[in-house]
């Protein structure tokens, strides 16, 4: 079965201790193989060829380069590969290079291996699945792909909603239960910054407590008022 | 190999040799002239005293009487003023009657065979060889009362003589020749060096070198080069100069105009700079062809002293201020990594102490702190953004704010999975980009540049809303409605700016992308400052959602 079979992984850090580090750990906590470390970039393309590996480790900086550019190459893009990418904090640049590029995940230095721990975990997550997909589809694909790094908020979120705030607004609301209000008159009258106002907005707008109404006036753009809705 | 002669030494020698060759030849020509006139002149000369002496009276009847010893006496006073070579008479048998320089041969037969026209009355000039050798000579006939030829009378000039003149005239121009030669070699050899000097004794394989170098050398510079001579034409300009100032006729072209007919320019530009005592200017700022320059002029001086013209050079100023911007950044960065260097130490120093007094946990917890923040954006950013390249640009904003001492703050309720169709995934960053870059500066230029920028994206509802606020220097409510249009800048517009001519592009790009979505974008005032900019681009294109958009609100 091919279930059985370690996936194999390959570890590119030129720092030894590092490297023996994380393969201890990798081989310990999960169904992976090392089949090799790499020191080099160069080093790094020969082993990532010839052991076509199912994950790489990725460190960005290494004596003859920068890691960021073997997620960019033919090689990689070639067969079946993720990329876990690992760089200092100072390197976030690079980073948001590595992102456009997409690797499966993004690492700082100094790796903590709770954190090392949830990507690996995600990515079991991943494999898994892709295994349990027979009919390939492609927006289970995407989805796949687009796991989240964290935990998935159920919708509604309800990420940077206190239930304090909310219940003023909603009191604002039921109160004016006819009128039409602009970000800017709720936000006044609930005394809350108009930034927080429509994010709260929107969130209600999402549960269905509110509605959006468009106005629109003489000038050129409509101006967007928020309205309680009608019960259920 | 064999070493090829010098150019002065080989423009002498054909010199010279070609005078010489044309030396030889006009004098063969004139050596052959000269002795035919003279074989003339003599021809003629002994027809004259051949024709009197025929004449003279008394001779016809010496002859008849054949008085030998009276016709020598007749003779021999003409023969003594004569410069002929010999006089010779005979009679119709052709028997000497009398020969100047050989009395021996009297009554002998005269030798030559040219005596049958004349015995016919004719007088004749031919060349012969004679008695005592070859020589030319006239006969005339000597006739007597009756009209009868009864004598002949022969006067020759002996080749021998011819040949003598000759030689002595030869002789002569032979002399000319040669002080000829001696002067043409002295000309020549002035000539040569004088030519060389002012090749700057060079030879012409290397002028030809020269010139192709310096061609090359000026197609190679970055910089702009031309000249002008002192009429101000210009006579030089090279590719550089061509493409900075914007000029597309060829060099060929340009070359001999007026240099105010290629070029506008600044009406000081070529007045004398005060306080200087060679008219050379440096780095000196100037407008060329509505483009701002920093020129320096160098005077080309044919002889010292005397400016026949310039040569300028030029660069764009606008490189020069990238060019140093670059270079205070290289100094920001050296800066930094020493910071960082001393920081890095710093830390290594606690850890090692911490690891010593084995606080195992402590030490965890400070080296935890070190990539928490810096991952914990990732993991926000990846976390709540589908798109690779969206993230990739949030977390590039994120960094380039936080190097300006600015906080890009990702309002938690953040979240984008599905971007909307009527907006491809470059014009969404390319919005997004915008509206941050302006938050950033809008910031930067605020007296309380500490603020954050805040940044929501939400897709829950109908609608993808972006909404950009920060704290900075604001918009003025007049300016709001221009704020769309195309060359629009609030950005100051001085000197230092190098991406002057960038700015104003980025919200008319934005609005234009957010208007073919079918998406509005409204501007209002943060409180206590600053700008929100909100953005809404409908999922669906005409809603749906049951929203009565047409409905005026009440009150």
């Amino acid at each position: 079965m091919t279930n059985s079979r370690a996936l194999d992984v390959v570890i590119v850090e030129d720092e030894p201790h590092l490297a023996e580090l994380h393969r201890e750990y990798i081989e310990q906590h999960f169904h992976l193989r090392v089949v090799g470390i790499a020191t080099t970039l160069e080093e790094a393309r020969t082993l990532i060829s010839r052991h076509r590996p199912r994950l790489v480790l990725l460190d960005n900086y290494l004596p003859d380069g920068q890691g960021v550019e073997l997620i960019d190459s033919p090689l990689l893009k070639s067969f079946e590969c993720s990329v876990i990418f690992i760089t200092a904090a100072s390197d976030m640049q690079t980073c948001s290079h590595a992102m456009r590029s997409g690797a499966f995940d993004y690492l700082i230095k100094p790796v903590f291996f709770q954190r090392l721990r949830a990507s690996l975990e995600r990515f079991m997550l991943l494999v898994n699945a892709m295994r349990q997909v027979k009919v390939v589809d492609q927006h289970a694909l995407d989805r796949l792909f687009n796991l989240p790094t964290g935990d998935v908020p159920p919708t509604p979120s309800t990420k940077g909603i206190e239930s304090n705030t909310l219940e003023r607004i909603q009191r604002f609301f039921t109160d004016n239960p006819e009128n039409n209000w602009s970000v800017e008159e709720v936000v006044e009258n609930v005394g809350i910054s108009k930034t927080t106002g429509r994010r709260y907005l929107e969130y209600c707008v999402e549960v269905g407590f509110i509605r959006v109404e468009m106005l629109y006036g003489n000038i050129g753009h409509p101006r967007r008022l928020y309205r309680k809705a009608a019960a259920e | 190999m064999k070493r090829r002669l010098p150019f002065q030494v080989k423009l002498f020698l054909s010199l010279v040799a070609f005078s010489c060759l044309l030396l030889i030849l006009l004098g063969a020509i004139l050596f052959h002239f000269i002795d035919r006139q003279l074989h003339h002149d003599l021809g003629q000369r002994a027809r004259v005293q051949a024709s009197e002496i025929a004449l003279m009276p008394g001779l016809a009847e010496k002859i008849a009487a054949r008085d030998i010893a009276g016709i020598a006496r007749l003779i021999q006073p003409l023969r003594a003023q004569s410069d002929a070579s010999y006089i010779v008479i005979g009679d119709v048998n052709e028997q000497h009657l009398y020969h100047s320089e050989s009395p021996e041969r009297l009554n002998l037969p005269m030798i030559g065979g040219d005596n049958a026209e004349v015995l016919q009355g004719k007088t004749i000039i031919s060349v012969r060889k004679g008695g005592i050798g070859v020589s030319l000579r006239s006969k005339s006939p000597v006739f007597d009362a009756d009209h009868q030829v009864i004598g002949i009378v022969s006067v020759g000039y002996l080749t021998s003589y011819i040949a003598n003149i000759n030689a002595r005239i030869l002789w002569q121009a032979g002399l000319y020749g040669i002080a000829l030669l001696l002067l043409l070699f002295l000309f020549s050899w002035m000539f040569t060096r004088n030519l060389k000097k002012q090749m700057f004794r060079l030879e012409p394989k290397d002028i030809a070198l020269l010139v192709r170098q310096q061609k090359a050398l000026l197609e190679a510079m970055y910089e702009g080069v031309f000249a002008v001579n002192g009429e101000r034409q210009l006579i030089l300009i090279n590719r550089a100069a061509r493409e900075l100032l914007d000029i597309h006729q060829s060099e060929k072209d340009l070359i001999g105009k007026p240099l105010e007919n290629v070029l506008q320019t600044s009406p000081d530009f070529f007045s004398q700079p005060p306080a200087s005592k060679s008219s050379d200017r440096h780095d000196h700022i100037a407008v060329l062809n509505q483009r701002q320059v920093i020129v320096n002029r160098v005077a080309i001086e044919l002889e010292p002293g005397i400016e026949s013209g310039w040569v300028f050079s030029f660069r764009d100023k606008n490189d020069i201020n990238t060019l140093s911007s670059q270079l205070s950044q290289v100094k920001r960065y050296a800066d930094n990594l020493r910071i960082m260097r001393h920081e890095q130490l710093n830390w290594t120093a606690t850890l090692v102490g911490l690891l010593q007094m084995q606080h195992y946990d402590e030490a965890i917890r400070y080296i935890q702190a070190q990539s928490e923040g810096a991952q914990k954006v990732l993991d926000f950013v990846s976390a709540h953004f589908a798109s690779p390249a969206l993230c990739g640009l949030l977390l590039g904003k994120y960094v380039s704010a936080r190097e300006k001492g600015i906080e890009l703050q990702f309002d938690p309720a953040c979240q984008l999975t599905r971007p909307p169709a009527m907006l491809s995934e470059t014009e969404l960053m390319s919005v997004i980009g915008n509206l941050l870059d302006n938050a950033v500066d809008a910031t930067l230029k605020a007296a309380n540049s500490a603020a954050p920028v805040e940044l929501y994206i939400s897709d829950r509802n109908q609608e993808l809303l972006i909404e950009v606020a920060d704290q900075g220097c604001g918009v003025d409510d007049a300016a709001k409605p221009h704020l769309f249009t195309q060359g629009f800048s609030s950005k100051p517009e001085n000197g230092d700016d190098i991406i002057g001519s960038e700015h104003g592009i980025g919200l008319y790009l934005a609005a234009g992308y957010i208007s073919k979505a079918g998406g509005s974008i409204e501007i209002t005032n943060n409180i206590p400052q600053g700008t929100i900019f909100s953005v809404f681009i409908p999922y669906t294109h005409s809603s749906s959602t049951g929203l009565k958009h047409d409905k005026l609100p009440g009150a």
